[in-house]
């Protein structure tokens, strides 16, 4: 149940909830880096988790893809309560997150590193290898041919027998994104997407995260950057001292005299040149 | 008069109890040491069995070969030497590579291969014999319920030394609370100015001190030492230091009293060849029900 | 037969038995990255369970050990090899979940020293310190070989042995499934986070792994006749751990490499030369210092080994099949992908103020 009776934070019926959590908290060795975390994302829409740094947005995506438990509170896939669970089971249910410092399987080539993706590969099974090594091939193919095309389609596809250490920075973070995109999510976590990428990649990776919500995916994205949000995002979540300050659309959010306290504020935002 | 057979087994209780104190002795210098080394470096060294044994036999030979010296002063001679060759050692091969490769794996391999080669080069200088500590047979004394000789009540009293020497150093000392903070957060610790090249070099030397001082006290316990002393009594020492919880240095001080104990006692009632064995079982137990281990620091485990 | 074919018939084959012994760890660290610190002791489970259960009963043999079914060659390696691996199961189910990588080290190697202790205290296990001998020599029915020429021709089957399991252990590399091993040893956090279940495939790792580890043990008690504990001091898993960084870690090739390297050259040739008076075992205690240097030094100056880890390259171009299956969807993605939302003046005000 998503009622919040707080100011500034407005419910979304459960029906249209993707992911939603109640009251998380988690503290580091005393120090509660979230403090009470509540929100909903809606389905099939691009929401945007802001907030000052330090507000515990990471630690949030941490606990909600599960490579990190929490001390406190629930989360519901749907109407799943995923609350505490591993984070290959999360996984499988459909939730994919990137990580703001990409993190590529360097020893792998980057085709390779798009085909670790698919979920329960005939040819991940040993029995399968011993005694059934046909489907694995014909499985394998289909999969190549889907890692070449989403390869092609974010222009990584020359670099494809490369190591995926080898590939710069802004090449990782294109890789980290379509390799989530391989394991077909329906809700995709992306840990700042943007950071540290030139503008005309900026372009290029808000094209691609337009196209997946197209598609029908979910996209939950950190973002500093408030001029892509307001671009591409539908909602927006602000998350300060580790909790949620408030929810809704940017524009409602610029005139809510406390989130302009502890985030807006601070932040240089073309929106003030308008 | 014939004892009860409640009375014998009480009286043999308490003997091995005053044998478990005296184990968990050398069980507390060594797993401080370690315990020291692996907080600031963040690694393990798996070549710590040999430091104790190569430390072991420099007494050995201060006390028995080249100076004759008495045993006490042999092994602080000893000790201190091998805190020198530990610092060399962690310069000239440990710390380099520990720096080049960010993945863990590498340094303990280098760790485990020095192992081998100090075991070999021990096993070349003085052989696969046993060799004697030359120190006085001493009767025992009676403690209380304790049956204890007098060299056995100076170990204990050392380690009890070493502990509050540790306890102080960490607590009061400005290197102590460097090391505190490099342990807690290198990057952090870096940031704010803290040497952490010196401090680590230091840590070093303590370490290697500690092993020496254990390697030659565990072989005046044992009675004899041979260049593999060392390597086997190594798990013992992890169990220690894992069931007292890692990255905790008390936790390592009560894990060397608990398996100290538990190994002694446990020895009066089973077949003696298997006691250190029973402190492997201790750590899976505790692996099994309590991994974090007693004392476990956040961030280690 | 001369002593020369003697002597290289036995280096055969340790080269080949320590190619499987390495392609076990192989698979285990170079392609999963687990640090198995007791892998010796896998080795001599299998070679244990191997000679135990050829061996009659063991009543009136003057040994003690169990088991002692009789059973012949290669059933009795075979046993060998599933024990070692059913030892792994257990040993991962207790320590894999719960331990990161040095603690893991740390716990391993205690099971190796711990393994090695019992085996040498409790006699009625495998014999004590004097370890099993007098095993039935394998294929003594079969091939009616003296004792000269069982030694070439247990060789030449070891290496017929080493070649299928190479075959096989290529298909694993090579396959969906070693892939992703290699995705866990490179970061098993996003593997986890992909949706593998880390835990299982570490699990089947060491499971294959430890297969190779009995295989190779209970070779050598079949080659040798006998086993006992100075084969192996938890230091041997050191040996193995430099056959496989020398020969080229995460490569099958390099495994035969390393083998032929180390093992063959260094370790057993010294065993040939002549002792120096007066200093037994002199000889052995140089030779692992040289080991261990190299070790070093390969990790220095060349940490991929003799024979990197291939690249592997994967795709062609779509097949008209897939075209045609996949033509509208790559259709949208591509169209859509075109920038849909920045003007050029955007693109100038949107780059100041922002990294």
């Amino acid at each position: 149940m998503s009622e919040s009776v707080q100011p500034g934070i407005s419910a979304i019926p459960d029906g249209d909830s993707a992911l939603r959590c109640e009251d998380l908290t988690k503290a580091f060795q005393g120090v509660r880096a979230v403090n009470g975390a509540t929100f909903s994302v809606p389905k099939n829409q691009i929401t945007a988790l802001i907030g000052p740094n330090g507000a515990g947005k990471t630690t949030v995506v941490n606990i909600l893809s599960g490579s990190m438990n929490c001390d406190s509170g629930s989360e519901h896939l749907g109407d799943t309560d995923v609350t505490n669970w591993e984070s290959h089971r999360i996984a499988r249910l459909g939730l994919m997150r990137t990580f703001q410092l990409s993190r590529e399987f360097g020893g792998l080539t980057v085709l390779e590193n798009m085909l670790v993706a698919p979920k329960d590969q005939a040819g991940e099974s040993f029995f399968n290898l011993l005694f059934r090594p046909g489907i694995a091939k014909r499985e394998e193919k289909l999969n190549v041919e889907r890692a070449l095309e989403v390869l092609r389609t974010y222009g990584l596809y020359a670099l494809r027998d490369n190591r995926a250490r080898e590939l710069s920075g802004g090449q990782k973070k294109l890789l980290e994104i379509s390799r989530a995109v391989m394991a077909s999510p329906k809700i995709l976590l992306l840990d700042e997407p943007m950071a540290g990428v030139n503008p005309a990649l900026i372009e290029r990776i808000g094209g691609y995260i337009l196209d997946l919500k197209a598609q029908g995916v979910t996209v939950l994205m950190i973002e500093h950057n408030l001029n892509v949000v307001e671009k591409i995002c539908d909602h927006v979540i602000v998350l300060a001292e580790g909790r949620t300050l408030a929810t809704g659309r940017l524009s409602e959010l610029r005139a809510n005299k406390e989130v302009v306290k502890a985030y807006l504020g601070e932040v240089i935002d073309a929106s003030t040149t308008n | 008069m014939r004892q009860k057979w409640g009375e014998v087994q009480v009286q043999l209780f308490w003997f091995a109890f005053g044998f478990g104190l005296v184990t968990a002795s050398v069980l507390t210098i060594a797993a401080v040491g370690l315990s020291l080394q692996f907080g600031i470096t963040n690694y393990i060294n798996f070549a710590y069995g040999d430091f104790m044994a190569l430390g072991a036999f420099i007494t050995y030979v201060l006390n028995n070969e080249l100076l004759h010296w008495n045993i006490w002063v042999a092994l602080i001679g000893g000790s201190l030497a091998m805190g020198v060759l530990s610092v060399v050692l962690s310069q000239l091969i440990l710390s380099p590579f520990a720096r080049r490769f960010n993945k863990t794996f590498y340094v303990l391999i280098v760790t485990f291969g020095l192992s081998l080669i100090l075991l070999n080069l021990m096993y070349s200088i003085w052989g696969a014999n046993v060799r004697f500590y030359n120190v006085a047979i001493n009767r025992a004394l009676h403690i209380g319920p304790l049956l204890l000789t007098k060299n056995q009540l100076i170990i204990m009293a050392i380690a009890i030394v070493i502990m509050t020497g540790v306890h102080v150093l960490l607590k009061t000392t400005r290197l102590g609370k460097s090391m505190r903070a490099m342990s807690d957060n290198t990057t952090l610790a870096m940031t704010s100015g803290i040497d952490t090249r010196r401090i680590t070099t230091i840590t070093w030397f303590l370490s290697g001190t500690l092993a020496g001082l254990a390697g030659s006290v565990l072989g005046l316990t044992e009675g004899n030492l041979t260049p593999a002393s060392g390597e086997l009594f190594l798990f013992v020492i992890f169990a220690a230091v894992i069931v007292g919880g890692v990255g905790s240095i008390y936790g390592a001080m009560a894990g060397a009293v608990l398996i100290g104990l538990a190994t002694e006692v446990s020895a009066a009632f089973i077949n003696p060849a298997y006691k250190l064995d029973i402190a492997f079982i201790i750590l899976i137990l505790t692996l099994l029900f309590r991994p974090s281990g007693l004392f476990a620091r956040p961030g280690k485990g | 037969m001369s002593a020369f074919w003697y002597y290289a018939f036995t280096l055969v084959f340790f080269l080949f038995d320590y190619f499987i012994l390495a392609m076990g760890l192989n698979i285990q660290y170079g392609e999963t990255g687990i640090l198995n610190f007791a892998y010796i002791g896998f080795v001599a489970i299998g070679a244990y369970v191997t000679g135990a259960v050829s061996l009659p009963n063991s009543a009136g043999t003057g040994q003690h050990y169990i088991l002692g079914w009789g059973l012949p060659f290669p059933i009795n390696l075979l046993i060998g090899g599933l024990t070692a691996s059913a030892f792994a199961v257990i040993v991962a189910l207790i320590t894999l979940r719960r331990l990161r990588t040095d603690y893991l080290a740390m716990v391993l190697i205690s099971l190796s020293l711990v393994l090695y202790d019992v085996c040498i205290n409790y006699v009625p296990l495998f014999n004590g310190a004097d370890g099993l001998y007098n095993i039935p020599e394998p294929l003594a029915g079969v091939f009616k070989l003296t004792t000269n020429s069982f030694i070439p021709v247990f060789a030449v089957v070891t290496g017929v042995i080493s070649m299928i399991m190479w075959f096989v252990m290529s298909r694993i590399t090579r396959s969906p499934l070693g892939r992703t091993f290699r995705a866990i040893r490179d970061d098993d956090g996003v593997a986890a986070a992909l949706g593998k279940n880390v835990f299982r495939y570490q699990l089947t790792s060491m499971l294959i792994g430890s297969f190779y580890a009995g295989i190779g043990g209970g070779l050598i008690i079949q080659f040798g006749g006998s086993f006992n504990p100075t084969a192996w001091l938890p230091g041997e898993t050191f040996v193995v751990f430099a056959v496989i960084i020398v020969g080229g870690v995460g490569n099958n090739v390099g495994m035969l490499v390393g083998a032929l390297l180390v093992e063959t050259l260094l370790v057993h040739l010294p065993a040939f030369l002549p002792a120096i008076p007066g200093h037994a075992g002199l000889i052995e205690y140089i030779d692992a210092m040289v080991i261990g240097i190299l070790l070093m030094v390969m990790l220095w100056f060349r940490p991929q080994g003799v024979v990197p880890e291939p690249i592997r390259r994967g795709g062609e171009s779509p097949s008209k099949f897939s075209d045609r299956l996949f033509k509208s969807k790559s259709r949208t993605l591509t169209e859509a992908a075109k920038p849909a939302f920045v003007t050029t003046n955007e693109i100038e005000v949107g780059g100041t103020g922002h990294e």
